[in-house]
C-alpha cells in the first residue's frame, strides 16, 4: 500500500458481545467469543422512549448499540448541530437473517402480506442511517463487505477518509449476528477515530508509509491483534 | 491530487447489452419497461419492470453471473500486473437475490445462504479476473455504485492505486419488488421522473463497469480517456431512513464537496444526470437541491429511470457510463415518461434529447439510510 504516514486517535469504542456490552474506556472488554448475544434494550442505551428501536431488526439493533456506546465513549453522543462524522461498517452476513424473515412474509400469500417494516431493514446499511439520524452524523455512510483475510480493510478505509480530509471523524467497526464475520463470533465493535498528532496520548493508531498499522507502537497485521491489544488494555481477563 | 480518468466502460441495461445500443435506444425515447413474467405480480401495486433480455435461468444458479459475464465480455483486458496491481471495488445491494429466494423457498440451511450475499459477487469477480485483491463491496443502498466510483477515484487521486475496476449490478426480484410495493413506492405504470403526475418508481435490472486509471497508467498502457472524474462527494441527510430530507440538505452537501474537490464553481456545471426515481419525494428533493445550487441557470436535467427502471445499487455506475456519450455528443438524454413539469423542472427536464454546451456533467444518486452521492464528470479525449 502506498500511503503516507498518518496518525489517528481512537477516542472511544463500544462493543456488544456474548459476554455483554459496554463502552471501551469504562468497562471490561474481553474480545469476542461464541455464545448468545445479550438482548440490548432501549433503556440500556437511551434515557428517552424510542419507538423505532423496538421495531428494528436484530442486526440493526446490534450495530446501533455498538455505535451508540462508541460515540458515548468518545463524548460525541450529545449534539445540537449535525456533524460531518462518517460511518463505516464491515459485515459478512449483514442483514441476511432479516432478509429471510422478510421473505417469509412474502411467500405465504404471494406478497399480499409483505412487511414494509421488515423490508426497510433488508439493506445492510439501514442501521447506519438509524445512527446518522439519531446522532446528526452527515458524513459518508456505507457498509463494506471485504475480501481481506486480515479484516483490516475497513479500518484502512476509515483512515483514508481522515487522511484525505473527506471526514473529520469516523465511527468504524464490525457487525455480524453470526460467526462468519471478521470478529469470528456474533457481536459488534465500533471505534471513533479522529486525526491526531504523533505524540498524542491515548489509543493511537498509526499507519506508516508502507501501510503497516500500529496501535500504540504495537504492529497490527490482522483484526485479532487489535482486539487482543484492546482487551489487554481494557479487559479483566 | 492526481487526475482520474475513465479509460474503459461496459454496460448492460434493459435497453441493450452494450453502451451503443442503450444510448441509441435511450435517445430514441424507447422504454424497456414491460410486464414482469418471472413471478406473479397479482398482489402488488405494479406489474411492470425493466428486465434484461435472455439471461439464462438455470436451476440452482443466479441470473447475476450470466449478467456479469455479459458485462465483462465488453471490457478490454486489464493492464498486466505491475508493482501496483488493479484494485477491485464492487457495488450491489442484494447480489444474487434470486438465489436467496430459491433457497428460502427450499428452506435451505443458513450456511447455504452465504453464496447469495453481496460479498459473494465480489469474491466471484476477484477470482474470475484473477485479481487476488483485497476487494471491497460497497453497500450504501441506491448510491452504492456512485460511492464505489468515488472511492476508486480517491484511491487514484491520492496515489494509493493506479488502476481501479468498479463493477456494479442488481437484479429485479420478487423480494425487492414486493418490498417497494409494500412501501407503496412503486408506480402502477412506467415511472415518470420529474413529472407533476409521477407516483412512484419502476424497478429495473442492470450492470455497469468502469476502469479508472491515473493519467500515468493510462499513458503507460495506451488507454484512451473516455472521461475524467473531477470531483466526488458523499453526505447523509441524518433525517429519515426511507425518505429524503425535503430541503435536499444531504444532496447539497454532497454536490458542494464534489465542486470543492474539483476546484470549480457551480457555474461550471453544464448539465445534470439526476437520480430521478419518479417518487414524489425524491424528485422534489432533487429539484429543490438543484434550485438551491444552480438558481437561475436553467440547466438541462435528465433521469434514465423512466426508460430502464431504477437499478438500485447499479444506478450510479450505469449513469456514470452513460455520462460518456452524454458529454461526447453534448446531448442530455430524454426523460422517458415526462409529460408535465413538476415545479422547478419546467424548461429543464424534457422527453426529448436536449443539446447543451460545455464539458462538465453532474451525476447524483440518493438512497435509503439518507445517503447522497455526487460525481463531477468531464468530457474525455474522444468527444
Amino acid at each position: 500500500m502506498d500511503s503516507s504516514q498518518f496518525n489517528a486517535r481512537i477516542s472511544g469504542f463500544g462493543w456488544v458481545s456474548s459476554s455483554g456490552f459496554g463502552c471501551g474506556h469504562s468497562s471490561d472488554f474481553n474480545g469476542f467469543a461464541a455464545g448468545e448475544l445479550p438482548q440490548v434494550q432501549r433503556q440500556d442505551l437511551f434515557d428517552k422512549p424510542d419507538r423505532r428501536f423496538g421495531r428494528m431488526d436484530s442486526f440493526s439493533r446490534l450495530g446501533l448499540a455498538a455505535i451508540t456506546l462508541a460515540l458515548r465513549d468518545a463524548g460525541l453522543e450529545a449534539w445540537q448541530q449535525k456533524r460531518p462524522v462518517a460511518l463505516l461498517a464491515e459485515t459478512t452476513t449483514g442483514c441476511l437473517q432479516t432478509d429471510c424473515d422478510y421473505y417469509a412474509t412474502v411467500l405465504p400469500d404471494q406478497g399480499a402480506l409483505a412487511s414494509p417494516q421488515l423490508f426497510a431493514y433488508t439493506l445492510s446499511n439501514t442501521f447506519l442511517g438509524e445512527a446518522a439520524l439519531r446522532f446528526g452524523l452527515t458524513g459518508n455512510c456505507q457498509v463494506i463487505n471485504s475480501c481481506d483475510a486480515t479484516a483490516l480493510s475497513v479500518i484502512h478505509s476509515a483512515l483514508d477518509l481522515l487522511q484525505w480530509q473527506e471526514s473529520e471523524a469516523v465511527a468504524v467497526g464490525f457487525c455480524d449476528l453470526t460467526d462468519y464475520g471478521a470478529l469470528a463470533a456474533p457481536g459488534a465493535l465500533f471505534m471513533v477515530v479522529e486525526p491526531t498528532e504523533q505524540d498524542a496520548q491515548g489509543l493511537i493508531l498509526n499507519r506508516d508509509n508502507d501501510g503497516q498499522l500500529r496501535l500504540n507502537d504495537q504492529p497490527i497485521d490482522e483484526l485479532n491483534q487489535l482486539l487482543m491489544l484492546l482487551s489487554h488494555q481494557y479487559g479483566s481477563a | 491530487m492526481r487526475k482520474v480518468l475513465i479509460t474503459d466502460s461496459a454496460l448492460v441495461t434493459g435497453l441493450g447489452d452494450d453502451l451503443t445500443t442503450t444510448w441509441r435506444r435511450l435517445l430514441a425515447g424507447d422504454s424497456a419497461i414491460r410486464a414482469v413474467e418471472n413471478f406473479d405480480t397479482g398482489n402488488y401495486v405494479s406489474s411492470v419492470a425493466a428486465l434484461i433480455n435472455d439471461l439464462p435461468v438455470t436451476d440452482g444458479q443466479s441470473r447475476l453471473y450470466p449478467l456479469l459475464e455479459r458485462l465483462l465480455s465488453q471490457l478490454s483486458p486489464l493492464p498486466p500486473l505491475t508493482s501496483m496491481p488493479t484494485r477491485l471495488l464492487t457495488a450491489t445491494t442484494k447480489g444474487a437475490i434470486d438465489l436467496l429466494e430459491q433457497q428460502c423457498r427450499d428452506q435451505a440451511e443458513f450456511s447455504q445462504l452465504l453464496t447469495t450475499l453481496p460479498g459473494a459477487m465480489t469474491q466471484w469477480l476477484n477470482q474470475r479476473l484473477a485479481l487476488n485483491d483485497r476487494a471491497q463491496n460497497i453497500n450504501a443502498a441506491c448510491a452504492s455504485s456512485t460511492l464505489a466510483i468515488a472511492r476508486g477515484a480517491a484511491m487514484i487521486a491520492h496515489g494509493q492505486a493506479e488502476v481501479v475496476l468498479v463493477v456494479c449490478a442488481d437484479l429485479v426480484s420478487e423480494f425487492v419488488f414486493s418490498g417497494f410495493s409494500a412501501l407503496q413506492a412503486l408506480s402502477p405504470g412506467a415511472s415518470r421522473p420529474f413529472d407533476a403526475e409521477r407516483c412512484g418508481l419502476t424497478l429495473g435490472e442492470g450492470a455497469a463497469a468502469v476502469v479508472l486509471m491515473s493519467e500515468q497508467a493510462a499513458e503507460q498502457h495506451q488507454r484512451p480517456c473516455q472521461a475524467q472524474l473531477c470531483g466526488w462527494g458523499a453526505a447523509n441527510d441524518a433525517n429519515h431512513i426511507t425518505a429524503p430530507a425535503r430541503d435536499g440538505c444531504g444532496l447539497i452537501q454532497a454536490v458542494n464537496q464534489a465542486l470543492t474537490r474539483a476546484e470549480i464553481d457551480a457555474d461550471r456545471v453544464d448539465a445534470i444526470s439526476a437520480h430521478g426515481t419518479g417518487t414524489v419525494y425524491n424528485d422534489m428533493m432533487e429539484l429543490t437541491a438543484f434550485e438551491s445550487l444552480f438558481a437561475g441557470r436553467n440547466l438541462s436535467i435528465s433521469s434514465v429511470k423512466g426508460a430502464f427502471g431504477h437499478t438500485l445499487g447499479a444506478a450510479g455506475g450505469i449513469e456514470t457510463v452513460l455520462a460518456i456519450p452524454t458529454l461526447n455528443d453534448r446531448l442530455v438524454p430524454p426523460t422517458c415518461g415526462f409529460v408535465t413539469a413538476e415545479q422547478f423542472a419546467d424548461g429543464q427536464v424534457s422527453s426529448q434529447p436536449q443539446p447543451f454546451s460545455g464539458d462538465m456533467l453532474l451525476s447524483t444518486n440518493s438512497g435509503f439510510g439518507g445517503v447522497n452521492a455526487a460525481l463531477l464528470i468531464k468530457r474525455g479525449d474522444n468527444g
